[in-house]
Parts: C-alpha cells; sequence; structure tokens
C-alpha cells in the first residue's frame, strides 16, 4: 500500500492544486456563445446539476482543459476537454416571476454538458 | 446521478445560517477525519470524482441525516473497499473495536 510519509505532508498540500492539463484539444465554445444543457439522466456520478438540464447559458469563460468527471469517477479514463464558466439568468432557471432581473448563476460546465443553440 | 445529494434548486431545508466564528472543527475527530482523509488522497489510491461518487451513492435517509465529515468517512470506508485496500471482514472488525470503546 501506497502511504505518505511524515516528512513530505507539508510540500504535498501546499503544491498547487489546479488539475488543469496543458493540451491543445480545441475548444467547441469561446466566450459570448449561447449555450444550451443537455438533458441526461447518468445513473453515474456528473458534476452537471439537475437543475440547469435543457437551460440555455451563455459561456463567460474558458478555464482550459480539464479531465471529465463522468469518466474518471469510473475508471473510464480522463476524456479531456475544456471546462468554461457559463452564466445562466436567474429567469431561466427559477422562472421570471421568482428572480430578479439583473441576478445571474454562474456554473463550471464541460464540453459534454453543452450543445450549440 | 439524479441522487439526494443534487439539492439545488429544492425547497424546505430552512434558511442558511452561517455561524459566526466557525471553528474548523466541531470536534475531534472531525480533526482525525480530515487527517486520514488527506493522507489516503495523498497516496493516489483514489481520485475526487470517485470520492464524490461514493458520498452521492449514500442511502438518501442517511445522507441528510448525517453531517459533512460522517460523508467523508462513509466515502472513505466505501473507496476503500472498492480499491481492495481493505476487506470487509477489517472494517467491521474496526467498527465493533469502536462500538466497545463506547460502551
Amino acid at each position: 500500500m501506497l502511504v505518505l510519509p511524515a516528512d513530505k505532508v507539508i510540500s504535498t498540500f501546499t503544491a498547487s492544486g489546479s488539475l488543469r492539463v496543458d493540451s491543445d484539444i480545441a475548444a467547441k465554445f469561446k466566450s459570448g456563445d449561447s449555450v444550451v444543457v443537455r438533458t441526461m439522466h447518468s445513473s453515474g456520478h456528473t458534476r452537471l446539476p439537475r437543475y440547469l438540464r435543457g437551460k440555455r447559458g451563455v459561456i463567460h469563460m474558458d478555464h482550459g482543459v480539464f479531465g471529465l468527471p463522468d469518466s474518471k469517477a469510473h475508471g473510464q479514463g480522463e476524456r479531456l476537454q475544456h471546462v468554461y464558466n457559463v452564466r445562466f439568468a436567474a429567469g431561466e432557471l427559477w422562472g421570471r416571476a421568482y428572480a430578479f432581473e439583473r441576478d445571474s448563476v454562474h456554473v463550471d460546465m464541460w464540453d459534454d454538458y453543452l450543445e450549440p443553440v | 446521478m439524479d441522487g439526494i445529494h443534487d439539492l439545488g434548486g429544492m425547497h424546505g431545508f430552512g434558511r442558511i445560517d452561517p455561524e459566526t466564528d466557525e471553528p474548523r472543527f466541531h470536534a475531534e475527530w472531525e480533526r482525525r477525519m480530515f487527517g486520514l482523509m488527506m493522507a489516503a488522497f495523498a497516496t493516489g489510491i483514489f481520485n475526487v470524482d470517485e470520492f464524490r461518487h461514493a458520498i452521492e451513492c449514500m442511502a438518501p435517509a442517511e445522507y441528510l441525516t448525517t453531517s459533512y465529515y460522517e460523508h467523508w468517512l462513509h466515502s472513505l470506508e466505501q473507496v476503500m473497499l472498492e480499491k481492495g485496500e481493505i476487506s470487509r471482514a477489517e472494517l467491521e472488525l474496526s467498527w465493533s473495536k469502536a462500538a466497545e470503546g463506547l460502551a
């Protein structure tokens, strides 16, 4: 069994924690693009919250390339792809009558979760 | 998965009421749980997505009635079982030892 020796604890937990990968994999979207979130009821792991399925948003920024949690959680490899911060108008999510017009929700989304509008 | 963990947008859980001067840990066992998880995670035996999925797979009623670090304990037990690092018998033995300690 692998172990974490006492003299490696500090260096291990003060090292950079980003899982971003250097890769030239093409992004499917760019800032400002309108997107719609895929509807998927996978029984496995996902970082896609249920309340976003089928909702429309706008790409706010591109975080770069990361492994796909839906795949990594099940030993199915990294499936590297871009992750974006996506902005959703509160009214799109909760209904215009139940949200302030100026409010929005920002969620980090993997390429596989999104389709072009 | 469409599990109980996916609470976003749900009603009925009451207002969010942050503690003032919240301590890092509310009990000594939480501090130990944190250290145990971090030491296990640093070995690379499992990844963060496997860790999160094991929490999602908790029985819904148990998920809602246990605390944050109890979720961590459940997950660590499950991933260590799944990876073959511990056996069911070893885990049950440690539970009975813990129960004796409480008796």
